[in-house]
């Protein structure tokens, strides 16, 4: 017939299993088949006991099927220990092939570990390559955090450098706009007059001396 | 045995002339037939409507003392195998007897499959000895199947993909590997 399409694997194992049931197959038959026997003859016997109460002992008959009887049971036991046997066989054949398939499982695993594995190799070249990057890093990190530094430094000296600016211009228009000589008011108020070109004068004389001093200090920095 | 109350009503023996009477006659007979071999596990019966494992004479019924005519029974028959309760025991299909099938092929299939996947014996070798005659298929209902309709179904399993059966050197089905 057509079963010969099915992709159904018939292996070796299989064969070899399939022998070990044909086997037990036919001591079950045998087993069955004795106990039926025994059961009938010892139906027989009780037959014979009961037709002849008295002298059964002496019927050559009735002895001869208990014997059989026995024989046979010693037969049945025996079959019964071989059919353990087989199914013992077979159970431990079964749990082989999970062991095998378990035993498949983990070299599987193994080989695609060793596979990953492999391709950490050159993990140190990274590592130290990595490394070098982070000091390279750090370097520039440095670098820039110094030159950041710098011009914050520059900065605050523009701003001092503004600040002096600013001062020195300031009193200058206060100066420009406070019209000292020709200000009539000047001779009615003598005192305020005078006071206040003092102040003024002191200021913008000393703050340039400063200014220069300053800015020479960063250009000798740099 | 469980005969149902008709069995015991005398006219069920005797061909009734009108044609639908005789439909609704028939159609008891099938049913008792299929019931008894059900609860006696008969698998086979043969062209004279006697089963083969059985002593069994469904046709006589001694307690009322009636019996159907041969020619009834062939009729009875052949409404069977019409409606495939019988199937020929043969390929060929002019055997003198017939399996009895109380369940279609398809459900003896199922059920075989069924007791595959619960006991466990998926994706392993398993004689049809085994399958109809060991311990652990006792409880089951193809339990003493004979071996060609045990084949007939497994072939279904084959044609459904789930199976490959082992032949031994006559080519005679031997064993089953279910996946």
């Amino acid at each position: 017939m057509g079963q010969k399409g099915s992709k159904i694997k018939i292996t070796e194992q299989d064969r070899a299993v399939l022998q070990l049931k044909q086997s037990k197959d036919s001591i079950h038959k045998y087993t069955k088949r004795t106990s039926d026997l025994i059961s009938h003859e010892k139906q027989e016997l009780k037959i014979l006991i009961q037709n002849n109460p008295q002298k059964y002992k002496e019927n050559k008959k009735t002895r001869f099927i208990l014997k059989r009887i026995h024989y046979q049971e010693h037969l049945l036991d025996q079959a019964s220990d071989q059919l353990i046997n087989l199914e013992n066989m077979l159970s431990n054949i079964e749990f082989k092939l999970v062991e095998k398939q378990f035993f498949e499982g983990l070299q599987n695993g193994n080989k695609i570990l060793t596979k990953l594995n492999k391709e950490f190799t050159n993990v140190d070249e990274v590592l130290d390559d990595v490394q070098e990057q982070i000091a390279y890093q750090d370097e520039i990190n440095e670098a820039l955090a110094q030159h950041v530094s710098g011009v914050n430094d520059y900065e605050d000296e523009i701003d001092k450098e503004l600040e002096a600016m600013e001062k020195e211009l300031l009193p200058h228009e206060e100066l420009e706009s406070n019209p000292v000589p020709n200000m009539p008011s000047v001779e009615k108020l003598p005192e305020l007059n005078n006071s206040k070109p003092k102040i003024e004068d002191t200021t913008p004389v000393k703050k340039p001396i400063d200014e220069e001093q300053q800015r020479q200090e960063p250009a000798l920095l740099a | 045995m469980n005969f149902p109350p008709i069995y015991s009503f005398p006219p069920l023996y005797t061909r009734q002339p009108n044609a639908v009477i005789r439909n609704k006659q028939i159609d008891s007979w099938i049913d008792i037939i299929l019931s008894i071999s059900k609860q006696q596990s008969l698998w086979e019966i043969d062209s004279q409507g006697k089963f083969i494992q059985s002593d069994i004479n469904i046709f006589d019924n001694k307690n009322i003392d009636r019996i159907v005519s041969p020619l009834f029974i062939k009729e009875i028959l052949q409404n069977m195998i019409k409606n495939q309760k019988l199937i020929s025991k043969d390929d060929v299909g002019n055997s003198s007897s017939y399996f009895i099938l109380w369940k279609n092929l398809d459900s003896w299939a199922s059920l075989m499959l069924e007791w595959f996947e619960t006991t466990n014996k998926l994706n392993q070798v398993v004689t049809i000895y085994e399958l109809t005659s060991g311990d652990e298929s006792i409880d089951w209902e193809f339990h003493s199947m004979p071996d060609s309709l045990v084949s007939k179904c497994l072939r279904l399993l084959v044609k459904r993909g789930r199976a490959t059966i082992l032949k031994d050197e006559f080519n005679k089905d031997i064993a089953i590997k279910v996946v």
